[in-house]
């Protein structure tokens, strides 16, 4: 049966003795599940490479008519926003689609991320001067200045550390009240941003007015290819290889993480934590990966989000954004990372550009006035309620889950079971 | 065999004893040194001191309204509401356009006052059907699914009630005059605003009868069986359904009263108001211990208090960090009493 | 880490065949108390090194609080637990778990959506080392130990007889598939002890005796000892070395099936019981 089509490469499938039985419905499962590890991520590197060149070369020459259109419908600012939320949404998808947690507070690491870019890439610590492959501004010398390549990781390991710091007290707690508490956390982090311009007569963050400019991305050694020295404000379309390519490595870890042992133990988990924690899968430690895995991808996301804007400020991370967010794992399908990707995609385009022009068009069209933008949060909330009712399993579900998560689970024995496992640790 | 081993086992034994008092230490630590801080301030400047204890108690009566909402909910269903401190805030602007709006109620006058007791009525009655549709159409249909579909499904709630707010109220913030104004009275130095007067006299009867019902009348009984154990509770006669959209229309009638009232205290009304508020009455039923009505009624007082005495600066963070002060404690109790004050693991729900 | 090191030390008791320890499990003196009401009242309990030993009792008589006990689900108020001669009284189930004590769920629980294999690989959770870093970069190593996993779960499966079955979801499998599934992903763990909570629940009689052969012969290839609770009493007589009576929370009797079946006391307690089949959980 699924000998027949399979390629050689993929190390999940040993066929030998898995013919006999099974029946059509399980080789169909597989090889629609295999053929879509192709299909993604090809189609992903495709549409990169084709709006890349478009944006690039082909818009710059095109007729007016024609580049007015993307710049109304799609111009490259959104499009990047598009593929950094998606990024984010991919991180939240570790926590929530992964390992069952919801949390409710994500734009936290988001803003940590953001303000590690922030502190670390332009001349706010003044009262320092540090340069190491960083590239300040003419006149901005004074300050820390990395280069962004390395500020990267270091806000992903910032923020996996207070993912660990801020998971560790709280994992235990039943799932809603986890929500809860991340949510607390999501309203508190900014809050400190907010108010951070003198703890102590220390300027954590410059307050309301937030750090600004941050260093232009150096390019290094693509220099000598034609790409510009220095990605400032107005590189977009360069900028954007470098979202993609932050995109692709979220997306990467997710995939190569959720086929391993850590993400069987977290998807054990998300199924039935009793069973799982019976058959020997730490539950502390396994979700406090989970929430770090997440907030290193909502880390670079985070660096990734104050390049793009060239800058960070306190009131950018709402609580909104953390719904809008869970919208996205939502849409796309709690778990599977294309679905996520697809549905982040889409869904911010229609936040940050879609709605508004979509509006703008269809009050022209039929002569009224109406205010499409502030709509907005109907459609994220109308979302949310919708996929629970009537698609759980979200419009592109993991493959395994197709039909499932629509079946009410247990129940029964299992909250008293999990409450007395809480009581216990 | 090995010393590891061997080594583990007793580590492993004797940890959480260590742990947990190193927990009941830091908390009450933590409690004493900000209680001590309290008292300094009390001696050093009383009537401030009793000021804000007043306006604390005034705004915890709301808060206690609202907590109540959620802490029936979650006793009954264990859904954290998430939607509930929304259809708050759709009550304050409800509340705006019947008292004042419609009816331009603003001294307090007899037909003054029949205007107030007439949007209770109204505002409880549709705060309590949005709040009835919302559990018939949404919840009821999620009541088998795993823990996080609800939960989901109140935060899309939440932002759809956002959005009616925004749609009804705008974006910005609009003001309204109460009632009774600023008037008020002088009582040993403290000055007692009226409408304080005015909230906990309604808020308080609310309450009683709030406790009444839920010890006293059959749909009371059937309530607290549901929250015991649904399936026998459906074998007893009880229908559970009805007995769910009972609990969801008495929390709403009280979010919608909590609307009103503060609508006459705070006097105005904000489409992001629901959020904050709601999460303060959310930490307030956690610090009484969720599920338990005493318990929302007495955390509700207590977050005022403690909030207000930080606006006020009695405590040592001040204003602008009120909402963390607040979630703080929300995340502490989490972390070393999630029972609350009043609740034990093996209290009685409801 | 730790787990691993664990896993280690455990394994080379298993297969040390000279260790003193006849015992594989043994618990003395438990006690658990809720509140004021007592569940257990001072129980002794052993398992013999590749034995295969029964609990039973009435429904209520503190069956499950036992097993809870013995799985690190209760700590509890008195005595003491020793998996082979390690202390393991109020470890956390999965440390206890990975010591060596796996277990099956009377209404099966395995993970829905994952497939057979994935089911069994989270069986070897403890046993597997790769970390976040070394799954990402797909290391060497790594892809040996998953390929290793993967051929030991697929072992594992033949084992119990469903190795046609690996790919599926396990929500998909049958009724009696399931249950062998939970015993396979129980193996995994490379247990010394393994306990069957109510196995033949929801099996007609053909099934039933058809199971008495399959943990024969988990005891006798897997090298594992085993404990059961079972209220069908014609399974607990043909399959038990040892039967132990509990009711009211108290060891009422304990021997080989024969003399549990005629001794006054067990009679007493299941009197009105005769049916012998309970499926009401008990507690």
């Amino acid at each position: 049966m699924a000998t027949t089509a399979a390629p050689a490469t993929d190390t999940r499938v040993k066929n030998g003795d898995g013919t006999g039985r099974g029946g059509g419905d399980g080789a169909g499962v597989r090889r629609r599940h295999r053929l879509g590890d192709r299909i993604w991520p090809l189609g992903f590197a495709l549409a990169a490479v084709l709006v890349f060149v478009l944006y690039q070369w082909i818009l710059p020459q095109a007729p007016a008519g024609v580049s007015d259109f993307f710049q109304t419908w799609l111009p490259m600012s959104t499009i990047n926003q598009c593929v950094i939320w998606a990024t984010m949404a991919v991180g939240l998808n570790v926590v929530v689609g992964y390992a069952g947690l919801l949390d409710l507070g994500y734009v936290a690491f988001w803003a940590i991320g953001g303000y590690v870019a922030g502190w670390l890439m332009s001349g706010f610590f003044g009262q320092w001067q540090i340069n190491f492959f960083g590239h300040p501004a003419p006149g901005q010398e004074s300050g820390i200045h990395l280069s962004f390549w390395l500020v990267l990781p270091l806000a992903g390991l910032f923020c996996a550390l207070w993912g660990v710091i801020i998971g560790a007290p709280t994992l235990r707690l039943k799932s809603d009240y986890l929500a809860l508490v991340t949510l607390g956390f999501g309203e508190i982090i900014p809050e400190v941003f907010k108010n951070g311009e003198n703890i102590n007569g220390f300027n954590l963050s410059n307050g309301v007015k937030g750090i600004t400019p941050l260093d232009p991305i150096s390019t290094g050694p693509f220099a000598y290819l034609g790409v510009p020295e220095e990605l400032g404000p107005f590189d977009e379309t360069w900028k954007f290889v470098i979202y993609v390519l932050i995109a692709t490595f979220a997306v990467f870890v997710s995939l190569r993480i959720r086929e391993g042992r850590l993400g069987r133990a977290w998807l054990a988990i998300r199924e039935d934590e009793l069973a799982a924690s019976m058959m020997g899968v730490p539950l502390m430690r396994t979700k406090l990966a989970a929430y770090a895995v997440g907030a290193f991808i909502g880390g670079i996301g985070g660096v990734a989000y104050a390049s793009a804007v060239g800058g960070v400020a306190a009131e950018d991370f709402a609580f909104s954004s953390s719904i809008i967010l869970l919208a996205m794992v939502v849409l796309g399908g709690m778990g599977n990372v294309w679905g996520v990707m697809l549905g982040a995609l889409v869904l911010q385009w229609i936040n940050s550009n879609g709605l508004a022009k979509a509006g703008e068009a269809i009050n022209q069209a039929v002569g009224k006035d109406l205010n499409f933008p502030s709509y907005n949060f109907l459609v994220f909330g109308a979302i949310l309620i919708l996929m629970m009712l009537f698609r759980r399993e979200g419009l592109l579900p993991e493959t395994r889950t197709r039909q499932v998560l629509r079946e009410p689970d247990r129940g029964g024995a299992e909250p008293a079971d999990a409450e007395l496992e809480g009581e216990r640790r | 065999m090995s010393q590891t081993a061997e080594a583990h086992a007793p580590r492993s034994r004797s940890l959480p004893a260590p742990r947990v008092l190193l927990e009941k230490a830091t908390g009450l630590g933590l409690v004493a040194i900000l209680g001590l801080w309290l008292v300094v301030q009390l001696v050093r400047t009383p009537e401030r001191f009793a000021g804000a204890l007043v306006e604390g108690v005034n705004v915890g009566a709301i808060y206690a309204l609202i907590a109540l909402g959620y802490t029936l909910v979650y006793g009954i269903i264990e859904l954290i509401n998430f939607s509930h401190g929304d259809l708050f805030m759709l009550s304050t602007v409800l509340g705006a356009f019947v008292v004042i709006t419609v009816f331009g109620a603003t001294s307090p006058t007899l037909g003054g006052f029949g205007v107030l007791a007439l949007g209770l009525v109204v505002t409880m009655t549709l705060a309590a059907t949005v709040n009835v549709a919302a559990e018939r159409l949404a919840y009821r249909r999620l009541r088998k699914a795993p823990k996080l579909a609800p939960l989901i499904t109140a935060v899309g709630l939440s932002f759809v009630y956002q959005w009616g707010g925004v749609r009804t109220n705008g974006s910005g913030q609009k003001t309204w005059d109460s009632l009774l104004g600023d008037s008020g009275f002088t009582v040993a130095g403290i000055s007692v605003p009226w409408s304080m007067v005015l909230v906990t006299g309604v808020t308080i009867p609310l309450l009683m009868l709030m406790m009444w019902i839920v010890q006293n009348t059959r749909q009371g009984k059937a309530m607290r069986a549901t929250a015991q154990d649904q399936d026998a509770a459906r074998l007893m006669g009880i229908d559970v359904d009805r007995t769910i959209a009972f609990t969801f229309a008495v929390g709403g009638a009280l979010a919608g009263a909590a609307g009103v009232l503060y609508l006459q205290t705070v006097e105005n009304t904000r489409w992001d108001a629901g959020f904050r508020l709601g999460l303060y009455a959310f930490t307030a039923a956690v610090l009484g211990g969720i599920g338990r009505l005493d318990g929302a009624v007495l955390g509700g007082f207590l977050i005022g208090i403690i909030q207000n005495l930080n606006d006020s600066g009695m405590l040592p963070f001040g204003q602008k960090w009120s909402q963390t002060v607040v979630f703080t404690i929300l995340i502490m109790l989490m972390v070393f009493r999630p029972e609350g004050l009043l609740g034990r693991p093996t209290t009685e729900k409801v | 880490m730790t787990d691993t090191r664990d896993a280690d030390t455990r394994d080379a008791d298993t297969t040390d065949t000279d260790t003193p320890a006849p015992l594989a499990m043994s618990a003395s003196g438990i006690t658990i108390r809720f509140g004021g009401l007592v569940a257990i009242g001072n129980v002794d309990f052993t398992i013999p090194e590749r034995g295969i030993v029964s609990l039973i009792g009435p429904n209520g008589a503190g069956k499950t609080t036992f097993f809870n006990v013995l799985t690190g689900l209760y700590r509890p108020s008195n005595g003491r637990v020793l998996l082979g001669s390690k202390d393991v009284t109020g470890m956390s189930p999965h440390k206890v778990a990975s010591l060596g004590l796996a277990r099956t769920f009377q209404n099966i629980r395995l993970f829905n959506l994952m497939t057979a294999e994935e089911n069994v690989l989270v069986g070897m959770h403890s046993r597997m080392r790769s970390g976040i870093v070394r799954t990402v970069l797909r290391t060497p190593g790594q892809r040996r130990e998953e390929r290793e996993g993967r051929e030991f779960a697929r072992e594992l499966l033949e084992f119990v007889g469903i190795g046609a079955v690996a790919q599926e979801l396990s929500r998909n499998l049958s009724y009696g598939d399931q249950r062998r599934l939970e015993v396979a992903r129980a193996l995994a763990l490379r247990p010394r002890v393994l306990l069957l909570d109510e196995p033949t629940a929801g099996m007609n009689p053909q099934e039933s005796a058809r199971f008495v052969e399959f943990v024969h012969r988990v005891r006798d290839e897997r090298g594992v000892s085993i404990l059961l609770i079972e209220h069908d009493m014609s399974v607990v007589m043909r399959v038990s070395e040892r039967v132990t009576v509990l009711d009211r929370g108290e060891k009422i009797a304990e021997g080989p099936p024969e003399e549990i079946k005629s001794d006054e006391r067990v009679i007493e307690a299941y009197l009105g019981k005769t049916g012998t089949h309970g499926y009401g959980e008990d507690e």
